[in-house]
Formats: C-alpha cells, sequence, structure tokens
C-alpha cells in the first residue's frame, strides 16, 4: 500500500486508485482523511491540517466531562467519572491531581495520558520552583503545558496528548517571602515594593492537544462540554461575582447536567477547588470536603429534577419558535 | 481489499480517536490465563491458573512477590510482567532504603503506568501486552490495583483478566458485598470459585495449576501486616479444599446453588 | 597593557608589580566546603510522655559576628514533623528546599500516607552520608523530632559525616556540652521520658536554653520552641528567654578586661 505522496496530484492518483478505501472513507464523512495524509502526526495535509491531532480531539470528546469555574475568591474544578465496571473501588481513582500546593488539574480523554500530562506539569512547577524560588502561576504553567502539548505534534515519532486538560489555581496574593531568607529588606523603596500593588488571583487556563491554550472564567471539556458551556455561559462568571462556595454548587449542577445527556451510565462526581490564602483552603488545592460535596451533589439533584417539568414547558414553545423562524 | 492503515502502530490514531496498537495489546491480556483477585477490610488475596506448555514441562509462574507487603498476578506476555516487576522490585527496595518505609502501593502502581503510557505515545516502543493485578497493604491498608497495557491503572474492590474472565466477574460482582468483612479464608475461597467460574469445561483446579497468594493487616491497626506469602503445589491444598464439593456444601449459605444457577 | 579578559579588574601589573594569579590555577584536587561560614549554634530537644520537643536560638553568626538575628532554624516538614538544623545556614536552606519539594511530592496523593519524622530521618541522613561520600559534605547537624509510625515520640540526631543517633534528649554543638547532661538528668532513659510531662519537659528545654545562652558567646536571647505531639505542632518562633539572672558573671575571671 503506498503511503508516501508528494503533492496534490498524487494524493488525487492515489485516490482514485484505492477506490474501495475512498469508497469505505466517504462512509465516514472523512474523504478528506483518506489521501493518506492522516497517517502521520507532524504532516500537513494539502489544505494546511494536521489530521492526527485533529483525531487526538475525537478522543477527547468521548471522555467524561471536566469543568473548571473561575470564582471571584478561588477556583472549582469538577469531572464526571463515569463507571465503567461496578468492581471499582468507590470514591478511589482519582482524577483531579494536585500541581503543585496551589495548583490543580484535570482532563478529559485518555486517562493514561492525562497522568503523562500531570507529572510533567509537576515538573514544571518543581523546576519553576528550583529556578526562580517562588511557586509557578497558573499562566506559566498553562504556557509551559502548551508548549509540551505543542512539541507532541512537531515529529512523526510520537503521536499527540489524547487530552484537554484544564488547569486551575490560586495565584497568592501576598507578596512571597524570598526562599531561605534571612533578615528582611527594605519594606518599601529600593527593595522594589510599591504600595498598594495587588498580586495574584485566581486562574483557570484550558491546554487542547494541539497545544493551543486560552484563559478561561468558565472552562468545559469532554463529552457532556456543550450542555456544559451553554450552562457556564448563564452564570456570567465575567462579572466576577461568583463566590467559591457558589461555585462548588454551580460545578457540581452543571456535572450533573451535562451527565442528563449520557443517562444510563452511572457516574461518580469529583471535585476539587483553591481559595484565597484566608479562605477555606488557605491557597492550596483540596479536595472539595465531603459534607459541602454532598450538598452540592444534593442541590444538583434537586435541580435537575425541578428541571424536567421547567424544561419540558420552556422547551415546548422556543422549539416552535425556532421552527417558525426556518 | 480495505485494510486497516491506523493500526500499525501506537503513534497514530484512528480517525474516531482510537489508538488501535493499544486495543490489540489488551487482547494480548485475554490469551493468558485468568486470574482473579479481591480485597476486603483486612486482606487482598490473588488467585491464578497456572498453564503448562506441554505435559511434560512445568507451568508457567502467575503471582509474583515484589516485597513484604505486596505481590501481583499476571495475565499476558510473561516476559512483559518480568519486566515490570523487576522494576517494582526496585523502587519498592529504593523506598526501603531512603526512606525506610513500605512504599504506597498506589504509588508503585502509578509508577508503572506511567511507564506503559510512554510506550503508547513513542514509536518504535510497543505497549507492554500484560495485564497486572497487583495486591498489597500499606499504611492505609489492603488494596488492589487493576493494570492494563495502556498505562490505566484502576482500584478496585475485585477484579479479574485474563481468558474468559467475564465469567469471573460475573461471580465477583454477584458476590461484591460480601467481600469486604471476610476474612482470609473466605477471601481466598471466593477468588478460588471465581477462578472456577472461567475454568474450561474439561479442566479443573488442582494443586498444580493453582496458586494462590495472600498479604494482609494484623489486628486493629493497620501496623502489623501478615507479609505477602505465595502458596503454590501442595501448600495450596488446604485452599483448594476450602472450595471442593463437600466442603461448600458444608457451609450451609446455598453459594453453591447460586453459581450453578 | 594587557587586554586579556583576565587581567581586567585587576590593579596593573606596571604599578603593583605582579599580580598573584595562583588562585586562577585549576590544577591540583578540586575544593570543596572545607569549613562552614554563616553558623547556628545548638539545637536541644527532648522527648516526653506524648511528644517531643524542640529547640534553636534564632541567630547566625558569621565567625563571631552576630550577623542575623531573626534566622527560623526550626523548619516544620508536612505538619507532622519538625527538623532542628546546627551549622551551616546556607546549607541549611539547601536542606530547606529540598525538604519542601518532598513535601510538595508527598502531597500530591490526598491518601494521608506522608513520611513520619522516622522516614524523614533516613531520608536526610542518606542525604548527608551521600554528600559527605562525595567529598562535598552538608556542614550540618540536624535533629529531627516527630512521631514514628506506630504514633510514639521520635527524635534523632544526623550530621555532615552521616553519622546517626537517637537518644532520649539531644543536643548538637556547644548544647551537646552543656545541655545535654541537664537533660540526661530529667530523662536518662526512654521509661524515665515516657512518663515525663509536656509541661516539665519545655520547662528543662526553657532551662537549657538559658543555660546556652549564658555560656555559649555564639548565643542568642531570642529563640524558637516547637512542641510536636499526635495533635499537631505547636511552633513558637519568637520567644525570650526570660528571668535571666547574671549575678554570676561578676565572679568569672580570667580573661578579656579582667585579666585575674
Amino acid at each position: 500500500m503506498p503511503h508516501i505522496t508528494t503533492g496534490p496530484q498524487a494524493a488525487t492518483q492515489l485516490h482514485a486508485k484505492t477506490n474501495t478505501r475512498a469508497s469505505w472513507c466517504l462512509e465516514l464523512e472523512l474523504a478528506l482523511a483518506c489521501t493518506g495524509y492522516d497517517l502521520t502526526n507532524s504532516v500537513f495535509s494539502p489544505d494546511g491540517r494536521n489530521f492526527q491531532v485533529e483525531y487526538a480531539v475525537k478522543a477527547v470528546e468521548n471522555g467524561g466531562t471536566s469543568i473548571g469555574i473561575r470564582c471571584k475568591d478561588g477556583v472549582v474544578l469538577a469531572v464526571e467519572k463515569v463507571i465503567s465496571s461496578k468492581l471499582l473501588k468507590p470514591g478511589a481513582n482519582k482524577r483531579i491531581a494536585t500541581i503543585d500546593r496551589h495548583m490543580g488539574a484535570v482532563s478529559s480523554g485518555l486517562v493514561p495520558d492525562g497522568r503523562h500530562f500531570v507529572s510533567r506539569a509537576r515538573d514544571e512547577a518543581a523546576s519553576w520552583r528550583s529556578v526562580y524560588k517562588t511557586p509557578i502561576t497558573v499562566k506559566d504553567l498553562a504556557s509551559r503545558m502548551g508548549g509540551y502539548l505543542q512539541a507532541y505534534t512537531l515529529y512523526s515519532s510520537v503521536r499527540p496528548f489524547g487530552i484537554t486538560a484544564i488547569v486551575g489555581g490560586w495565584d497568592s496574593e501576598l507578596e512571597l517571602p524570598v526562599d531561605g531568607q534571612v533578615g528582611e529588606g527594605p519594606s518599601i523603596g529600593a527593595g522594589g515594593k510599591v504600595e498598594g500593588k495587588t498580586y495574584g488571583g485566581p486562574g483557570l487556563y484550558m491546554i487542547e492537544p494541539s497545544g493551543m491554550y486560552w484563559g478561561y472564567y468558565g472552562a468545559a471539556t469532554g463529552k457532556g462540554r456543550q450542555t456544559a458551556k451553554a450552562e457556564l455561559e448563564k452564570l456570567d462568571l465575567a462579572a466576577g461575582n461568583l463566590s467559591l462556595e457558589d461555585g462548588v454548587k454551580e460545578a457540581a449542577r452543571i456535572i450533573y447536567v451535562a451527565h442528563a445527556d449520557n443517562k444510563d451510565k452511572e457516574f461518580e462526581l469529583e471535585m476539587t477547588w483553591i481559595s484565597r490564602l484566608d479562605g477555606p483552603t488557605k491557597g492550596k488545592h483540596q479536595e472539595v470536603p465531603k459534607e459541602l460535596l454532598e450538598e452540592a451533589e444534593r442541590l444538583a439533584k434537586k435541580h435537575l429534577e425541578g428541571d424536567d417539568d421547567e424544561e419540558t414547558k420552556e422547551d415546548d414553545k422556543p422549539a416552535e419558535g425556532d421552527q417558525m423562524e426556518e | 481489499m480495505f485494510r486497516n492503515n491506523y493500526d500499525n502502530d501506537s503513534v497514530t490514531f484512528s480517525p474516531q480517536g482510537r489508538i488501535f496498537q493499544v486495543e490489540y495489546a489488551s487482547e494480548a491480556v485475554k490469551q493468558g490465563s485468568v486470574v482473579v483477585g479481591i480485597v476486603s477490610k483486612t486482606h487482598a488475596v490473588l488467585v491464578a491458573v497456572k498453564r503448562n506448555a506441554e505435559e511434560l514441562s512445568s507451568y508457567q509462574k502467575k503471582i509474583i512477590a515484589i516485597d513484604e507487603h505486596l505481590g501481583l498476578s499476571l495475565a499476558g506476555l510473561a516476559s512483559d510482567a518480568r519486566v515490570l516487576s523487576n522494576f517494582m522490585k526496585q523502587q519498592s527496595l529504593s523506598s526501603r532504603l531512603t526512606y525506610g518505609r513500605a512504599i504506597p502501593v498506589s504509588r508503585l502502581v502509578t509508577s508503572i503506568g506511567d511507564r506503559a503510557q510512554t510506550n503508547t505515545q513513542h514509536y518504535g516502543k510497543r505497549p507492554y501486552g500484560v495485564g497486572l493485578l497487583v495486591a498489597g497493604v500499606d499504611e492505609s491498608g489492603p488494596h488492589l490495583f487493576e493494570f492494563q497495557p495502556s498505562g490505566m491503572t484502576q482500584e478496585m474492590v475485585a477484579c479479574a483478566i485474563g481468558a474468559r474472565s467475564q465469567m469471573a466477574r460475573t461471580y465477583l460482582e454477584r458476590n461484591l458485598e460480601k467481600f469486604a468483612d471476610c476474612g482470609k479464608e473466605k477471601l481466598i475461597a471466593h477468588g478460588l470459585r471465581a477462578l472456577k467460574e472461567s475454568l474450561a469445561q474439561d479442566k479443573e483446579l488442582t494443586v498444580e495449576n493453582c496458586s494462590v497468594g495472600v498479604v494482609g493487616v494484623r489486628g486493629e491497626g493497620m501496623t502489623a501486616i501478615e507479609g505477602f506469602k505465595l502458596f503454590d503445589g501442595q501448600d495450596v491444598q488446604q485452599w483448594l479444599s476450602l472450595v471442593t464439593e463437600g466442603a461448600e456444601e458444608g457451609e450451609g449459605e446455598g453459594e453453591g446453588m447460586e453459581v450453578d444457577s | 597593557m594587557n587586554h586579556l579578559p583576565q587581567a581586567w579588574g585587576r590593579p596593573r601589573d606596571d604599578v603593583y608589580g605582579p599580580y598573584d594569579s595562583s588562585y586562577l590555577q585549576n590544577n591540583g584536587p578540586n575544593q570543596h566546603t572545607q569549613q562552614p561560614i554563616v553558623t547556628g549554634t545548638s539545637v536541644i530537644a527532648l522527648k516526653f510522655k506524648d511528644g517531643v520537643v524542640i529547640a534553636a536560638d534564632n541567630l547566625a553568626s558569621y565567625g563571631s559576628l552576630a550577623r542575623f538575628t531573626n534566622v527560623k532554624r526550626l523548619r516544620k516538614f508536612a505538619d507532622t514533623s519538625v527538623v532542628g538544623f546546627g551549622g551551616d545556614v546556607s546549607d541549611m536552606q539547601y536542606l530547606d528546599r529540598l525538604l519542601n519539594s518532598l513535601d510538595i511530592d508527598e502531597a500530591y496523593s490526598s491518601a494521608g500516607d506522608t513520611l513520619n519524622a522516622h522516614n524523614l530521618h533516613t531520608y536526610l541522613s542518606k542525604v548527608l552520608y551521600k554528600r559527605r561520600s562525595d567529598f562535598n559534605p552538608l556542614w550540618n547537624q540536624l535533629l529531627v523530632a516527630g512521631l514514628d509510625g506506630e504514633d510514639m515520640p521520635f527524635l534523632a540526631s544526623a550530621d555532615l559525616l552521616g553519622t546517626t543517633f537517637s537518644s532520649p534528649s539531644l543536643a548538637t554543638g556547644f548544647g551537646a556540652h552543656l545541655a545535654q547532661p541537664i537533660l540526661r538528668k530529667v530523662a536518662p532513659d526512654e521509661e524515665t521520658a515516657a512518663k515525663l510531662s509536656k509541661e516539665d519537659a519545655v520547662q528543662s528545654v526553657k532551662e537549657c536554653m538559658k543555660v546556652l545562652f549564658y555560656r555559649d558567646a555564639r548565643s542568642l536571647d531570642k529563640y524558637s520552641i516547637a512542641v510536636i505531639t499526635k495533635e499537631g505542632i505547636d511552633l513558637k518562633e519568637d520567644e525570650k528567654l526570660e528571668q535571666q539572672s547574671w549575678a554570676f558573671a561578676d565572679k568569672i575571671r580570667g580573661y578579656g578586661t579582667q585579666v585575674n
């Protein structure tokens, strides 16, 4: 089977020759992919796409929903863990990982790739600390990991990551002490300190298989991302009014709503949060306490039950409206 | 003729986002003879069926002790399991040397998971062709983990992998609630019964073809441990006799009936 | 004029005579740390019935100069153990960073399987022994205080040679001579230490800190003290020696301005 072809003409020839294969591809609505340009990572197709990266995104789209919410006083991460077997130990098998004391990450897609991501992110955070003697900011970590994932799209000897990762954290709002400091510098002035200057705050970034990343007020990925995004948009997060505790409840609700499209499978909700230094987690990335998690789940279920009735009412009318417009 | 072009190496995604080489590696696990693992509040057990290449050859080892506090059983390519188990032995020894502590089971399992993941992302490597069940105890009690060629590791209450293991899993699912409060003997008995479910019609569990591994905690505190012990040959007889026809009826729980139905 | 890089910033040969560049030569053996530079003095610790008390003053000396007077020489680890550092302060800072990254690694899992004081001591002694075997020692003497795997009080020392030692009471530096005898009187063996109350233990350690301040010229009356029990760590870093009495100083003769 000829794999290596040069130029679009050759591709057309190949297309003609391997007729059976082409028809199979058409069935899959992937005619473009059937030119052989999708078999190797790091190769552009004639119209400038890297198919292997697009296929990696497909792996993400089949994974359990992950979300992150950037609240005014912290960040919440949540994931829908679909229970693949009754034999799994309940409550074990954590999917949200700690990257550094103040930062966590969750991903949708291939779980082992997610672990690879976490392990690299921890190395980056540790190396940042050893070089700069200060914790890495969420922004810088996202940048480093974006670079790392991008590198896995550059070579035919590797494949892209089959995950989209959400990284959330709290950058300390205090001026941190110099690492291992002996004595103190000037309180103001020549020491470079500026009165009234504020530091840090919540950070939330989402990194895709291509290596692209953006900062978010609310991020969602995985199977239920569309529903989750729609819900996140309703929260008006850009206004910066949502408190962390409400954010936890919203996150639980959104995961439950997003799961409703996938009702036949049972799932477990896992949530972590990072608050400001004077908040409940003291700037650290921790699991949401059991009581709060249960309360959030209770509210989420209650909302879902109430929602079912509401939605049928609401759905009826706008649906008609939509039809009219078309 | 159509041929799947996306399954030649582990660095190619299919249009659906699958990696066929990794999925094929999982098939290698299903070629291996069945192994079962169960965990209770106090113990973790592994039971396995061994196979011999021919009548006059010895049986392939299915359970490997890693350290005082943990061991594993394998299904699939035994040589791959040996590579992984050697690595695990090094890791747990290094933990004992540098910290004077038994390595937490989850950490060890994660480390082989990470290793296996690397093999699924780089050209020129192949995924491991073996599945493992790792049983051990640490400060947080007894644990059972499943390891897959994809690098996926999951903590389980009970698990079975290998040929015809679906039957064993069905048994385990049906008896799931009973495991937590089982002592060592009952847990092994459950393991052996699950194993029997997966046996081919003409096969039977014997002292030759059966292995049992046990590890647990002693007493209330999790501090004193009952080290990982491997039973082979005549030593297995004591456990096999727990599940011989007569003994099962003697238990009077009607479990034998349930299993048959 | 010589414009070669090695002459940059140096006195001119024609004005000041030939420059002694012998230190620039790199033949001969590699040299690592030969002596500590900025140093902390004694660390003392004592086990009691349900924990350990540990103390060290807040001074870092540069030779005989009291260079830094607010140095925290007791370091917490994972909210379960305390390490007290004597000896070189920059090496202490290096070890502190090492412990910090170890602490972060340990906190990745939420399973609560953090290293206890015993594990921590084993680790530190391996680090110290490795460095001395490389002929590049970390110039410290450490006391590790906390609880062991059975939640029993744990106290042990490790030093720049990789030597380890354990006892119901321990003291480093000058404290080994001045405080250790007092502490041994309070807790001569494990059995006695296991009966000692927290108040008595803290009192004895504070008394020792006072004795050390009286007789150790490289010490300070500001100190840190930590009590480690099952309930956690109570670390105070800004303590001041109380009820000092210098009446005895009058009678000391034989050095300084009073030669007889």
